[in-house]
Parts: structure tokens; sequence; C-alpha cells
């Protein structure tokens, strides 16, 4: 028996269900005739899902949500910053950034830049936490005779302390001290165990006890060793525990960026 | 396509301020017009800012930020005023003062800086070397006692550990630092008006702590040579750039001199 050909088995269904012919013109599969229900089924679950993933893409990207992409909670103190307060757009259009990237690869262009958001650099840290007293401004630490305590703990760079979404203040060891104080010599020592003796033991954990590193709490040195702060105290205020340092500042950090 | 989107139909290319006009100037050259800038406000504010106004009745002081502490910046902290500004600005030039016998042990060259002014004592040039860690052009730049004000500080100072200071000598060095060594001429002109704003923005902190003074000065176009008063920024400023202006158009046109000497000597064996 001659096998039929295939349009025929087309025709054949065609006329055992009813469709209408806008139902035959949607088969993506380029034949006519109505779809089976495991394909029906199929769509109905893509669309569905599709429709789910722009919600959720929605939701996380809504204002207020930023945590829900952060990689991680926002350091102590920055619980209510939105990501803009750090992350800036890089300069231009996305289509000049994507000319300017082409330019630089293949060379009709001397400078690289960024494209999306540009880098968060000590600036943006600046833009809230600028004082003009800081006693160890990050920018200091460039220069060469700083070389071993850069290579040791980076303190040229703001974030080598305060690593952002790690949920603490300070992201640094107590100690760091040791990598530029080491020859401290003082001609008329106020404390009452000389600094000298201190540096000798190397009792590197309790410089903070009596010395806050920026500078910024209103606070006298203790002359009795005695009553520093503990270092155990310092340790948790850098886990993010409230400061044992004075509460006044000297310059409290703005509320908003206040670039220049 | 792309080649459409990227350039045919490009919008204004992205500013590319590393770019220039074909004249360039290295990382020294530029901080040598930096350095010599400086040396000329610096001289100003040491004699008719500090050596004159001590004579007056003002007091400058390394505990001046204090407050209610009635003091100005003694030179070194103006320069660090200035380096503090410096880096609030856009433009990557560090600047930062030191010596083998600092007042203030913070400032104690050690490494490549002491070996540098080691040297800079025999023939009081400057010296360049590359930080390779930050990526950074360095020069440093003899510091001389300038004026009278240097030496009597210093000598006199209980945490001098040098007290036979004399005038014209090597007291330390300023070093610069940049991130490139090949500077166009309008990214030099950016870099010098980001120092004189900082210079301008040191002396400012001056005068807006001289407000909070018991007795403040009178402040406007009149030098403390003159009277117990201070020159407003605006008057300090314009004397700072009498003083370096013709010096620094004089290296920028020599520079270009020497370009074009290069651009039309005949090329082949020479």
């Amino acid at each position: 028996m001659k096998p039929k050909a295939p349009r025929d088995r087309q025709d054949d269904s065609l006329s055992a269900v009813a469709v209408s012919p806008e139902a035959v013109a949607r088969r993506s599969d380029g034949r006519s005739g109505p779809a089976p229900a495991s394909t029906v089924r199929r769509r109905v679950g893509v669309g569905v899902g599709l429709c789910l993933a722009i919600a959720v893409l929605f939701a996380l990207l809504a204002p207020g949500q930023e945590y829900l992409t952060a990689p991680g909670r926002m350091n102590v103190g920055h619980e209510q910053l939105a990501c803009t307060s750090c992350h800036q757009p890089a300069p231009g259009s996305v289509r000049q950034q994507i000319q300017a990237g082409t330019r630089f690869l293949i060379g009709l262009r001397e400078a690289p830049v960024d494209f999306g958001l540009r880098e968060v650099e000590n600036s943006d840290c600046y833009a809230c936490h600028e004082r003009p007293f800081d006693r160890h401004p990050v920018f200091f630490f460039n220069e060469p005779r700083f070389a071993d305590a850069r290579k040791a703990i980076a303190p040229q760079q703001c974030s080598s302390c305060h690593r952002e979404h790690s949920g603490r203040r300070v992201t640094v060891q107590p100690g760091y001290c040791q990598h530029c104080h080491g020859g401290l010599e003082m001609k008329n020592d106020p404390l009452d165990v000389p600094h000298a003796t201190l540096v000798r033991e190397s009792l590197w954990l309790s410089c903070l006890g009596c010395h806050d590193f920026h500078g910024n709490h209103v606070m006298k040195s203790p002359t009795r060793f005695a009553d520093a702060i503990s270092s155990l105290r310092v340790g948790r205020y850098f886990q993010g525990d409230a400061s044992p340092y004075p509460r006044e500042l000297k310059m409290p950090a703005r509320q908003e960026r206040g670039d220049h | 396509m792309a080649t459409v989107y990227l350039f045919v139909t490009a919008p204004p290319p992205l500013a590319d301020a590393s770019a220039g006009d074909g004249k360039r100037l290295s990382a020294h050259e530029v901080l040598e017009i930096c350095a010599a800038e400086n040396a000329a406000v610096r001289e100003l504010y040491t004699n008719e800012i500090v050596g004159a106004g001590q004579k007056v009745g003002l007091r400058f002081d390394e505990q001046w930020e204090q407050l209610k502490f009635d003091a100005g910046p003694l030179p070194a902290l103006f320069l660090r005023q200035t380096s503090k500004s410096l880096a609030r600005s856009s433009v990557r030039l560090g600047l930062f003062l030191g010596s083998d016998n600092p007042v203030n042990k913070s400032n104690q060259f050690s490494g490549p800086q002491a070996a540098a002014l080691q040297e800079m004592r025999r023939d009081a040039e400057p010296r360049s070397f590359f930080m390779n860690d930050v990526r950074l052009y360095t020069a440093m730049f003899p510091d001389f006692a300038v004026a009278p004000a240097c030496v009597e500080c210093h000598n006199k100072h209980p945490d001098s550990p040098k007290s036979d200071w004399k005038l014209g000598d090597l007291m330390g060095a300023t070093t610069w630092t940049f991130p490139s060594n090949s500077v166009s001429v309008s990214e030099t002109l950016e870099v010098l008006a980001a120092l004189r704003n900082a210079f301008r923005d040191a002396y400012t902190r001056y005068i807006e702590k001289t407000k909070t003074f018991s007795s403040p000065p009178e402040v406007g176009k009149k030098w403390p040579s003159q009277c117990y008063c201070l020159p407003t920024p605006e008057t300090f400023m314009q004397a700072a750039e009498r003083r370096s202006s013709k010096p620094t158009l004089d290296r920028l046109l020599s520079r270009r001199q020497e370009v074009l000497r290069e651009s039309t000597r005949p090329s082949g064996p020479q």
C-alpha cells in the first residue's frame, strides 16, 4: 500500500479538529494546523516565566531595594546610602563610551575609558568624609618612603581599610601602626609608659586606645597608659559596635555628596 | 554597520585630556615648572606673611588648626595645606615636603628619598625616579633656607634635631608625583591651574582662621609690612602670579622652541 504524503496527514488532522484560520497561522513550526497541547503548555510556561523574570528584575532594580543586588551588607554608618552615593556614572553616553573604548582598542585614543559606572575612588569617599585636619590623609601614603606600608596594607586607598559591603566599620586588623611608626622617638613623652617601651614590646594594639586614626574625635589623649581604651573595645568598634571614643566629632560626615 | 555606528554617525568623541597637539612635556618638565611656582609662592608667604607678620604681632605655629588658638600655618604647614588641597582636585599631582633633619619626625626621609637628598647635597640638582608600585613619576627638588624666618624657627624649635642652620642651606626637598610621563600642553595648563587653586585655597584657609582670632587682623589690600593686616586671597595670589608667571611662560615657550627645532631638523644620518 502506498504511504500517504505528509500533506495528506495534515489534511486528516484538520478534518478531525475544528480550529480557526488564525490558530493555523499562529503555528511557528512551519506546519499548518493547531499546536499540540504540550507545545501550548510550553508556550504558556515560557510566557509566565518571562513575566516573572521581568517582575523580579523590576523588583530588584526598584528604588530602595539596592540591598538585594549588593555584594554584601553595607558598612556600619552606610546603611542608608543609595548605590549612586558611591557608584557614579562614567563620563559620556553609552554610545560615546563604546566609541571611545573601540578607538582605544585600535590605537586611535591614548587613554582608556570606563564603561557604565566608573571605578569608586578616594574622591568618592572625600565627597562626604573630607576633613582638612585628617592626621592620616590617604594621599600622603603615595610618597616614596611609604613603599613598605603600601606593600603591607595599601593605606593610599580608603577602601583598603574600609572595604565596603562587608557589614563592618573598619576591615583592616588593629595594629597596623607598626608599618610606619616602628622608629618612633619622643623628646618629651607625656605618657607614663614611654612610647619607646610600647614600640620595643610591639604593643601595637594599644595605639588606638589613645589616638583615633583620622583624628576626627574631640578627645585628649590620656597620660596614664591604664586609662587607654582597651584594644578589645577598639576591635569591637572596628566590627561595628558603638564607638569607644568621645561622641563629639570635629567634622561629622556629610549626609549627601559635596563634590568639588 | 559597526563602522557606521562607531565612526560615521558618531556623536562628539569623549574628551581625551592626555591627547595633545603634538607638543608634549615629560613628567619631570611639568614637575619642574610646578616646583618653581611653589618656590615662588613659599618665598612670598615666608617673607611677606610669616616674616613680616611676626614683627607686627601675628603668630605662626604648628598647632595653628587648633580651635581658639590665634595662629597661622608655618611655611611647611602652608605647603602641607596646599598638598591637601591638591589631593582634592581631579588632577593627580602629588606634593610632599621632607628632610633628613625635620622638626616633625613624620617628615623624615628614608629609602630613595633619603638617598636622593644626599646626592642633592653634592650638586643641588633635582632628582627623578619612577615608583613602580603606584606607577607614579617622581621628582625631588632641593628646598633651601630662603628667608631668615626659616633659619630662626628651625634653629630655635625644641624638636629640631639641628640648630645651626644658615641662610642658603639645603634644608630638605619637595617631592612631586605625576601619573604620566607624556603630558600635553593642555594637561600641563590644567595641572598649573590646579596648583594655583591649591595655593589660593591654602591661603584662604588661613584667612578664614584669622576671623576667629580674639583680635583679627584687617584683611584687604595691605601687607603685614605696612600694618597689623593681611592681604586678601586675591591680592596674595596676584602677587604670587606676578612672581611666577613669567618664569613659567618662559619654560613653556622654551619647550615649544625645542620642539620646533626638533621638527625642522633635517632627517638622516648626522
